[in-house]
């Protein structure tokens, strides 16, 4: 067990929370477009708030009530403020994949956690073998998942969140603090609670899709665009 | 299309160019990806390898420091006081002792004007030639929370411990949002013999926003001048845990204890280098003192049948005199008692059968003497306790090997 240096872990709590500040309001925001220069000023306004001293600082109590935020939870974060800044409306941040994952390995964790598990699982992100061995291979993972294209964007926010953990130790010194926190793990729920309520919203409004026996009407559909180039390959 | 952030260069060139000029670029920056995932990966693999090669792999066993063969203690009382109160404070709860070089011993324990009140600090007195200091602040909301850089709501029970070098580390619950069920726990230790202290870090404990991890009874030493830290959760269920430190004071571990949802303040006693015992107050209907063993120096444990001592939710104290007896000081149930008016001092060979040594303190039902602590130091035995909630008693005894108690 490697545990961060505190002065490590105040400087990340004040940049990871004014990353993940950002995003709320972000998110939150219902004023003029969010052009770059709206967007740069909420995040250093958001850096600048935590930079405060003592209890002036958003950090000061959302630390109070939460501690650290999670490496994952800033990548994520970092990468819903990047596609805003570059205009990107539709969210790779979590995709639903990485948000089931997410809420399957959280519900088994906090299960172990209020003892009604016995598992230890909390305590295996301490071990000195196995946790090591899981970080390299989950950045070799995302590394690779990167490099190929396959869901680049979660893989990224993970591989920095483990960056952060093998090389800092940040936040806390368990793995699981890296990947995983009660506030990411809202942040899945609600990507898959909203995601199942759209489809069921979609299946209430189209009443041929809730009933796969019915014989579907012939219905006109547009004709595939052939892809074709004047230059030669 | 080109990769977002990457300047479009091929902007005026005619079509056929423009393309190639585009894949140039996107080949150009997948080079990029290619090395700073490569780079990345490698940076992680050599942290991880450094940091493995230089970390010890093999868990300490408990100490058994001076345990002789088995021999009959007899307890005789030197005296019994109070550790001077602070100005102001007129509620005292939760003590704990550790030895100083020689035959000091410092005593920490928290006062205010209430439970949970704003005003509650950390304390500390010092004995030395046969009496105690005035006391002195250790740690208030304030201190941690200007050293943690995040607010401290309550302060609670603090545990000590001085190392082999003599620094003093001492582990207080601080509470986040919320009640005792907030707790986290800060690590604070003193270079000049308790005189001053910093904040080293909060322990890791738990994947709720770090929270519901408490202290209470007395660490344990190990045979590599480490120790055990014991620690509980208590959100809703209740279960006990460890967290082992090597000799400079870095955790190495954390463990559960058994698999009860319904026992905390773990007393841990090891009875050989390989067996540990852990006492522990139980929160359940059955109110017996609760039982676990681990016969592999403490990496699992199992839960034993409860002690037949009653047990209404009080915290114990236990431990091994180097006569090779136990002892443990637990709240008894008299009669017309109520649960901890009554503070009982029990001895043992063997950990299960217990015989009472001596009432240390009692009272009408509704007094309070209770959330004991003991240390061995030399041939004298310190109890401290909380007496009525307003102060820290402690009684001083003798210890003569050789005679039945």
């Amino acid at each position: 067990m490697t545990l961060p240096d505190l002065a490590l872990q105040i400087v990340y709590a004040r940049l990871g929370w004014a990353v993940v500040a950002a995003t709320l309001v972000t998110a939150l925001w219902r004023g003029p477009a969010l052009t770059r220069p709206v967007l740069a000023a909420i995040m250093a306004a958001a850096l600048v708030a935590m930079a405060l001293p003592g209890e002036l600082s958003p950090a000061w109590w959302l630390g109070l009530a939460f501690q650290y935020p999670s490496g994952l939870l800033v990548g994520c974060c970092a990468l819903r403020l990047f596609e805003r800044w570059h205009g990107i409306r539709r969210s790779r941040a979590m995709p639903h994949t990485l948000a089931g994952v997410l809420v399957v390995c959280g519900t088994l964790l906090y299960l172990d956690t209020f003892g009604l598990l016995a598992r230890g699982f909390y305590y295996a992100g301490f071990w000195p073998v196995l946790t090591p061995l899981v970080a390299v291979l989950g950045a070799a993972a995302c590394a690779l998942a990167i490099v190929r294209g396959h869901a680049r964007s979660p893989a990224a926010a993970m591989l920095g969140a483990i960056a952060l953990f093998a090389l800092l130790r940040l936040p806390t010194g368990n793995l699981w603090d890296a990947m995983l926190d009660p506030l990411l793990c809202g942040w899945a729920v609600f990507t898959l609670a909203a995601s199942a309520l759209r489809k069921s919203g979609r299946r209430a409004t189209d009443p041929v899709a809730g009933t796969p026996e019915s014989p579907r009407a012939p219905v006109m559909q547009p004709a595939p665009v052939e892809q074709f180039s004047s230059v030669k390959e | 299309m080109s990769e977002p952030g990457v300047p479009n260069v091929s902007a005026g060139f005619p079509p056929l160019e423009r393309m190639e000029i585009s894949r140039i670029n996107r080949s150009r920056t997948g080079h990029w990806t290619v090395l700073a995932c490569a780079l990345i990966v490698l940076l992680v693999l050599g942290a991880e390898a450094l940091r493995w090669s230089r970390a010890a792999h093999a868990a300490a066993r408990p100490s058994m420091g001076s345990i002789g063969p088995a021999a009959r203690a007899t307890l005789t009382e030197l005296s019994h006081t109070h550790i001077p109160a602070p100005q102001g404070m007129p509620s005292a709860h939760a003590s704990a002792l550790t030895p100083l070089a020689g035959d000091g011993m410092l005593a920490f324990w928290w006062a205010g004007s209430r439970e949970s009140g704003p005003d509650v600090k950390v304390f500390a007195s010092r004995w030395h030639n046969g009496a105690w200091s005035a006391p002195w602040i250790v740690a208030s909301r304030e201190s941690l929370g200007k050293e943690l850089g995040f607010g401290v709501r309550r302060i609670g029970n603090p545990v000590a411990w001085t190392d082999r070098s003599g620094k003093v580390h001492v582990y207080v619950v601080a509470t986040g949002l919320g009640g005792w069920a907030a707790a986290r726990i800060a690590h604070i230790v003193s270079s000049d013999s308790g005189a001053t202290f910093a904040v080293r870090r909060v322990l890791p404990t738990s994947p709720l926003f770090n929270t519901s991890a408490l202290v209470r009874t007395s660490p344990v030493a190990l045979s590599d001048g480490g120790w055990w830290l014991p620690v509980y959760f208590e959100i809703g269920n209740k279960y006990p845990m460890l967290m082992a430190f090597d000799a400079d004071g870095n955790p190495t571990s954390l463990a559960r204890i058994g698999h009860s949802t319904s026992t905390l303040q773990p007393a841990i006693v090891p009875v050989s280098a390989s067996e540990v015992r852990a006492l522990m107050r139980d929160d359940s209907e059955q109110m017996r003192v609760q039982h676990a063993s681990s016969r592999d120096g403490g990496a699992s444990w199992k839960d034993l049948p409860a002690l037949d001592l009653p047990n209404k939710s009080t915290s114990v104290a236990a431990i091994r005199l180097t006569s090779g007896q136990f002892l443990m000081l637990h709240n008894h149930i008299a009669a017309g008692g109520s649960d901890r008016n009554l503070l009982r001092l029990s001895i043992s060979d063997d950990m299960r059968s217990w015989r009472t040594v001596a009432d240390i303190a009692k009272g009408p039902a509704g007094d309070e003497f209770s959330y004991p602590t003991m240390q061995q130091v030399g041939n004298e035995l310190h109890i401290t306790y909380t007496w009525q909630r307003q102060n820290i008693a402690h009684h001083r005894y003798k210890i003569t090997l050789g005679e039945s108690i």
